[in-house]
């Protein structure tokens, strides 16, 4: 029995364009903040808070993280442009990450990314028209010994066939 | 040998304390509280144990060049940014035993003179993650963690601090940078960790292997440590094995045992009962070795003297059917994609070499390519960049180019010849045609 | 100190000093794209290698500080063929743009490839390419060509360490990573031009300059500029008596390596002249006056009953101001003011990154206050001026905005005028007299400013038509009273009288003034930014 995924929560831009800490967040900025001796150093943490919140990071997120921390709006984006797992646009609900490195094309990714392709009728970097499935193309995942290897949202999914991949596929809704 | 780093694979909950304890865990950090912070590195020292990220560094060597002197609070920081392709033995270590890295952690940081540890754990383990926060829980409430340990007086807070997608973060200066909230930028060196790290202080940046390795060898004794592997290259090693093997997965070896013997005894051999083609012993940043070399054993001197590197022992097989053009090109796409832009050579090297192997593939090549990626390869290593990113792109590139070179001649014999007319003279690729600039 | 040896030339250098300085100091340079003496070293574009005795692997010079003994090579063949790829990586992926581009001719790319890059390159493949940002006006002043950009990030650090603004950044990783504002937004700040100065390509160009002119046709002329009282150095470019364009010069006292860009895009307005000859209001054009015409009708003016009063100008050099005191306040008995106007604030930073604010709109109102006059706000000029119904002789049409306002024309109308200056404004139409004056780049002059420096600003080409400057103007007003015997023949002669007369210039030689980088004035300089 393949385990499911729960989807992201992705807020759309309208929501994001101008973002306010409730106190919740503000709580959850406070103990981060606790774990180290500088406000920079909760950059990413901060980031991530959102991201697990919002589902992405808009110029309005920066904003707000940047006011928070005291840091340039220039020198978040900086930050955030350089890490590939903030998203910078509203993903899809499923993130599918497909680890396209050498051990798993020797294990035969490459067949995997063909059938998503053509099942999705989308390429890397795109989004289904139903807003369901992102398809990315990232580096090694570290689980080579499972390969092929595929991360929806937080999850590993290893050692896949087309088969699983389909039925796994299909009940992500 | 008995396994070692992996004892608890195969037992049920063998994340939780409870099951850690009944293995009789953190007693070596009880024996350690009650040594002197100097003795717990003369005993790491004496173990011969060297790091397990990829550098090979001996831990404490490295543990004794914090100053004691210094005034500054010290860091340790645990590396779990494992990305470098074909390793995956600290998630297997994460999943199976992550007590047993706390503790380790727990022990370094008392050598060191820390109060605060950080795991730096890659932004894709987020379940890894969550093992990992959920045995500090279990650690703080235990009071093998937090203030006044085990009633010794010594105080340790540790961390989980979740990177987001680079592999430029598993080196240490950049991985101190990524900590501190910065685009994760590899640091000039000097000065080195040790002296100024993490928020300017005496900071020890440790591999999670490494760490894991420590309980062992304060419980057990230094000399039980260096009677295992060989005489440089002590205790036992995981090699993550991928690629084209029966049986892929993680193994628990001492160091200088023969890779043959990993490959075809432990993994199975090759499926199909194929030939051997090549192998990486140590991820993909190290040179890819010919099949005749497979009888090497995996020390780290033996496997420099075959012109290699045991780097972080990530194993990866390769069989007779793989096209070693294709395979390079793989894993320059790899490098160019997390090179982190800083330095000349390699943000320029990666890319182009990437071009040339790619236009190679497509039947575009040209004679002068491969001289091309020898000079790329000669100029992006060996201190003409700021951190080993340089040299670990262009040691796949001189190693599969100089191994292989038939393939790619054979490659290059194949293009099409270029027309002069064709020939590229202001290549424009801003969309708008030669003259609409 | 501590010494060293440089390719076989021993050089003494302080403590701390980088090899890159040390180098210089022995008279060896050494190539740096990354390295710039105001900002942080990074060591990040890897060109400026050396070999040094001792270290088994090359080290960059900009990182490495200078120890005692050392033996250092910069021309030795490991670090030429270390150099000469370098200079194939940065050029690999470089447009090939120096026909349309405005950096060539003060390009280091060009300069350091010629000098120690290879005559080919063996990259045959597409380079990669920025589309939307090949020429985009990344803010009001700057235009950017990301292809062109080696990744250097001295832009990126000068906005943060020396403007402190923070608003460029580089995004992305790798070869793809690029310049860019917060959010594409504009790039605007007071010093924003100056980062086009620091990028050592044309990826940051100035787009008032772009397409002007070629940096090799063009004069460059030292000089001070004229936008307030902080006196920051430039370099005054033109060409066929066009002024192109304004560039700083470095003065580690003043302005480090910088200039704000009010300051900078006050060089166009160094063209504009309406005012090209002596005019006398009510005479045809054939009865214009000649000089000694003019001359002549102004000392009559001076001693005229009643006589006139004068409104002078921070704006005028020392030597003028002080031919001012001597000639109309003490020779003639004349009431004088100089006018202040206080301006925006603006900031500037030196060569230690502190931080240095004007007094005033003015490049000269310290040397005025330290001559001994009178000095005026815009409420103060108005009384002045208003006082009664005396004649006025104003040195500078422009000294004061009240000046140019309705308020005075309306105030001043039917007064007797005689008015200096170079732009018409409404009372020059009206004046009785009017002398057209040199502009800041055609005359010699020395300027105070508030940090308590004087500056010698050249002069880079002659006065336009019949323009004068105005020093040289009341020298032979001088002459016509009958205070001189003769004219003196150049402002060092003036200068010269002046640091005789006047403590606070004490022993100043004026010869100094054009190699040092100013000369500290004597004393506590009144409101010191």
């Amino acid at each position: 029995m393949i385990p499911s995924t729960p989807p992201l929560t992705v807020a759309p831009s309208s929501e994001l364009a101008e973002v306010v800490f409730d106190d919740e967040m503000e709580q959850a900025v406070k103990a981060l903040l606790a774990r180290y001796p500088t406000t920079q150093a909760a950059l990413l943490p901060l980031l991530w808070l959102c991201q697990d919140r919002w589902g992405w990071i808009s110029p309005g997120v920066m904003e707000a993280v940047a006011a928070r921390l005291a840091l340039a709006p220039a020198y978040v984006e900086g930050v955030v442009t350089f890490y590939t797992m903030y998203q910078r646009q509203p993903p899809g609900r499923y993130l599918l990450q497909v680890c396209t490195t050498l051990s798993c094309q020797l294990c035969g990714t490459g067949a995997l990314v063909e059938h998503l392709k053509e099942k999705l009728g989308i390429d890397f970097g795109q989004t289904t028209t139903d807003g369901r499935f992102t398809l990315l193309d990232v580096q090694c995942l570290g689980a080579c010994g499972e390969g092929p290897v595929i991360q929806i949202n937080n999850d590993y999914y290893t050692r896949l066939d087309i088969q699983q991949l389909d039925q796994l596929l299909d009940r992500l809704e | 040998m008995e396994p070692i780093l992996l004892r608890a694979r195969g037992t049920p909950s063998s994340r939780t304390l409870a099951s850690y304890l009944e293995a009789g865990g953190y007693q070596a950090l009880g024996k350690a509280l009650e040594m002197t912070p100097s003795d717990v590195i003369a005993e790491v020292r004496a173990s011969g144990l060297r790091g397990r990220g990829g550098a090979g560094f001996p831990t404490g060597v490295k543990w004794g060049f914090v100053p004691k002197d210094n005034p500054r609070p010290k860091y340790l920081i645990c590396n779990a940014d494992e990305s470098e392709p074909g390793t995956f033995k600290d998630r297997e270590l994460i999943h199976v035993d992550p007590h047993m890295v706390i503790e380790g952690i727990a022990i370094a940081s008392y050598a060191i003179g820390a109060n605060t540890a950080y795991i730096y754990i890659r932004g894709e383990f987020a379940t890894e993650a969550r093992y990992l926060e959920e045995a500090l829980s279990e650690a703080h409430r235990r009071k093998v963690l937090g203030s006044n340990i085990l009633g010794s007086g010594f105080d340790l807070d540790i961390y989980v601090h979740r990177g987001a997608g680079a592999y430029i973060c598993g080196e240490e200066t950049a991985l101190i940078e990524s900590i501190e909230g910065k685009r994760g930028l590899p640091r000039l060196k000097p000065p080195f960790p040790a002296v100024v790290g993490l928020f300017g202080c005496p900071t020890v940046v440790n591999n999670v292997e490494t760490l894991a390795c420590v309980p062992h060898i304060i419980a057990r004794g230094a000399r039980w440590f260096a009677d295992i592997g060989t005489e440089k290259s002590t205790g036992p090693k995981l090699f993550s094995v991928s690629g084209h093997v029966n049986k892929p997965g993680v193994y628990e070896v001492p160091l200088g045992t023969p890779f043959n013997t990993i490959i075809d005894d432990l993994c199975g051999g090759i499926p199909g009962g194929r030939a051997l083609k090549a192998f990486i012993p140590g991820g993909s940043s190290a040179p890819v070795m010919t099949a005749d070399k497979v009888t090497t054993p995996c020390d780290f001197e033996s496997v420099a003297a075959a012109g290699s590197m045991l780097g972080s022992g990530g194993l990866i097989v390769m069989d007779e059917t793989v096209d070693m053009v294709w395979a390079l090109e793989n894993l320059l796409t790899f490098y160019a994609h997390e090179s982190c832009g800083q330095c000349t050579p390699c943000r320029e090297g990666s890319d182009w070499a990437l071009d040339v192997v790619r236009r190679i593939r497509r039947g575009r090549g040209r004679p002068s390519d491969i001289d091309t990626l020898l000079r790329i390869a000669r100029f992006a290593s060996q201190g003409m960049t700021i951190c080993p990113l340089g040299d670990a792109f262009c040691e796949p590139l001189r190693s599969f180019v100089t191994n292989f070179r038939g393939e790619f001649e054979a490659a290059i014999d194949r293009a099409e010849p270029l027309s002069p007319t064709k020939t590229p003279i202001l290549p424009v690729r801003s969309g708008r045609g030669l003259f609409g600039i | 100190m501590l010494k060293l040896t440089i390719d076989g030339n021993e050089v003494e250098v302080a403590e701390g000093t980088n090899l890159v300085e040390a180098a210089a100091l022995a008279g060896v340079e050494i190539p740096t794209y990354c390295y710039h003496p105001g900002l942080t070293v990074v060591g990040q574009c890897r060109i400026c290698f050396v070999e040094v005795e001792g270290m088994p692997r090359l080290v960059t010079a900009c990182s490495t500080v200078a120890q005692d003994g050392m033996l250092v090579h910069t021309d030795s063949e490991r670090v030429r063929d270390a150099r000469a790829a370098v200079m194939e990586f940065l050029l690999a992926n470089h447009p090939l743009d120096c026909p349309v581009c405005d950096q060539a001719g003060e390009c280091y790319l060009q300069d350091y490839s010629v000098e120690h890059g290879l005559d080919s390159t063996h990259m045959v493949d597409v380079r990669r390419t920025f589309p939307g940002l090949e020429r985009r006006m990344i803010g009001p002043h700057v235009v950017q060509n990301q292809n062109r950009c080696i990744h250097c990030t001295r832009c990126v650090r000068f906005t943060r360490e020396v403007s402190e603004t923070n608003d460029l950044t580089m995004k992305s990783r790798g070869n793809h990573s690029y310049i860019d504002t917060f959010d594409g937004g504009p790039y605007d700040n007071p010093w924003s031009a100056c980062a086009a100065d620091v990028c050592p390509v044309g990826a940051l160009t100035v787009k008032e300059f772009r397409f002007r002119a070629r940096v090799w046709h063009l004069d460059e002329t030292d000089s001070v500029c004229p936008g307030c009282s902080i006196g920051c150095n430039i370099e005054i470019g033109h060409l066929n008596e066009v002024v192109h364009r304004f560039v700083p010069r470095a003065n580690p006292h003043v302005n480090g390596w910088w200039m704000c860009d009010y300051g900078r895009f006050l060089a166009e307005g160094l063209n504009e002249r309406d005012l090209d000859r002596p005019q006398a209001r009510g005479s045809a054009p054939s009865e214009e006056p000649s000089w000694a015409q003019a001359i002549d009708r102004l000392a009559s003016f001076i001693q005229a009953s009643p006589p006139p009063r004068v409104v002078a100008s921070a704006n005028l050099s020392n030597e003028a101001l002080f031919l001012v005191r001597q000639v109309l306040r003490d020779h003639a008995g004349l009431q004088v003011v100089v006018p202040v106007e206080r301006g925006e604030e603006r900031k500037m930073k030196n060569g230690r990154n502190e931080w240095v604010s004007n007094v005033d709109a003015h490049p000269n109102s310290t040397g005025a206050r330290l001559l001994g006059f009178d000095m005026v706000d815009g409420a103060g000029l108005e009384r002045f001026a208003t006082a009664d119904d005396a004649p006025l002789l104003i040195l500078d049409n422009r000294a004061h905005p009240w000046l140019v306002s309705e308020a005075a024309a309306t105030a001043l109308s039917g007064r007797r005028l005689v008015v200096l200056g170079r732009v018409a404004t409404r009372l020059t139409e009206v004046a009785e007299l009017v002398l057209p004056t040199a502009s800041w780049i055609e005359a010699d002059g020395t300027y105070t400013s508030s940090t308590g420096r004087v500056q010698l600003a050249r002069r880079g080409f002659a006065p336009r038509a019949q323009a004068r400057p105005t020093w040289e103007i009341l020298d032979r007003l001088a002459v016509a009273l009958g205070l001189h015997d003769e004219r003196a023949t150049s402002p060092r002669e003036v200068f010269t009288a002046l640091a005789e007369h006047v403590p606070a210039f004490g022993g100043m030689d004026y010869y100094r003034l054009a190699t040092d980088p100013g000369l500290a004035v004597m004393g506590e300089v009144p409101h010191v930014g």
